[in-house]
């Protein structure tokens, strides 16, 4: 009931399933303060994170760093990232569609926001040129007037 | 409209007595008022309508949510409420309001970034120099 209204739909390039949780709950992750996480995470769902992260991370949902929570690496959200007024992110990337830094906080990065959620995905595949039968017989026809033979110079006279 | 050819290497210095930490000047713009050029102040910036080029003050700046900025800003406190395309420097802090819209790279000591504030470019935050801020 309380799932539709989570994340606006008009945000998301690719829906994400609701109930992509174990008991149909969107997934939410916690990294403790003492938690510590090298590496990769992509979560579909929501993060928070008050431990130390050294990597990347991607979330479909909210990324909150919260508390004394420490990552050092990109971070991309599709929905909001919040840093806490402890929090510290050092980032190279930082990918969201909203932002909110608490006072105190420790920010930096390249900062992008807007619909960066559809770009994503486009450097994975790659770009065939398609060609469509309608638009191909057009050319055919015209090329056809053009010169076939080399004219000489010394013909060209005027 | 006023159109303001500002060239004010107006740093009216501390030493001749005139002007007073506590009681700081402040230039103050309204809605309609049109700035062009490079602006040098001891004091602090109300900016609001349009403002293009440069602005270097000692005090803070603070720019209304009506306002059109292209310009480099350079403050101690600078507040953005409205839309900025430039880089910006604050000595303390930076705070961008709910409505604004900045784009373009940011060094500050703090910062602060409301819900629903939009922000376009490179932060850095912390050690920067503190030359070329007019003092």
């Amino acid at each position: 009931m309380i799932l539709s209204t989570r994340r606006p739909a008009s945000r998301l390039a690719t829906p994400v399933p609701a109930e992509n949780g174990a008991n149909g709950q969107p997934n939410s992750v916690v990294l403790g303060p003492n938690d510590r996480l090298v590496g990769q995470l992509y979560i579909e769902g929501d993060l928070r994170v008050s431990g130390t992260v050294d990597g990347t991370l991607e979330a479909t949902g909210d990324i909150e760093i919260a508390g004394g929570g420490k990552v050092n690496g990109d971070v991309t959200a599709y929905n909001r990232l919040t840093v806490g007024r402890d929090a510290s992110l050092i980032a190279g990337a930082v990918r969201i569609a909203r932002l909110t830094v608490a006072d105190g906080a420790t920010f930096s990065g390249k900062v992008s926001m807007g619909k960066h959620v559809a770009e994503a995905p486009k450097p994975a595949e790659p770009v065939v040129p398609v060609v469509e039968p309608f638009v191909a017989e057009v050319p055919s026809v015209v090329v056809e007037p053009a010169p076939a033979k080399p004219v000489q110079q010394k013909s060209k006279r005027r | 409209m006023d159109v303001q050819e500002a060239v004010a290497e107006g740093t009216a210095s501390a030493e001749n007595g005139e002007v007073k930490r506590d009681a700081r000047k402040q230039f103050s713009m309204g809605p309609g008022d049109i700035l062009e050029g490079k602006l040098i102040y001891d004091g602090s910036v109300h900016a609001d309508g349009r403002v293009e080029g440069e602005v270097r003050v000692t005090g803070n700046i603070d720019v209304a949510s009506g306002a059109s900025v292209k310009a480099l800003l350079e403050g101690g406190n600078v507040t953005l409420k409205g839309q900025v395309e430039g880089m910006v420097t604050a000595r303390d802090k930076l705070t961008l309001g709910k409505n604004a819209r900045l784009s373009g790279d940011i060094q500050v000591r703090r910062l602060q970034i409301d819900d629903g504030a939009t922000l376009n470019g490179h932060v850095r935050m912390g050690d920067f120099e503190h030359q070329a801020s007019g003092q």
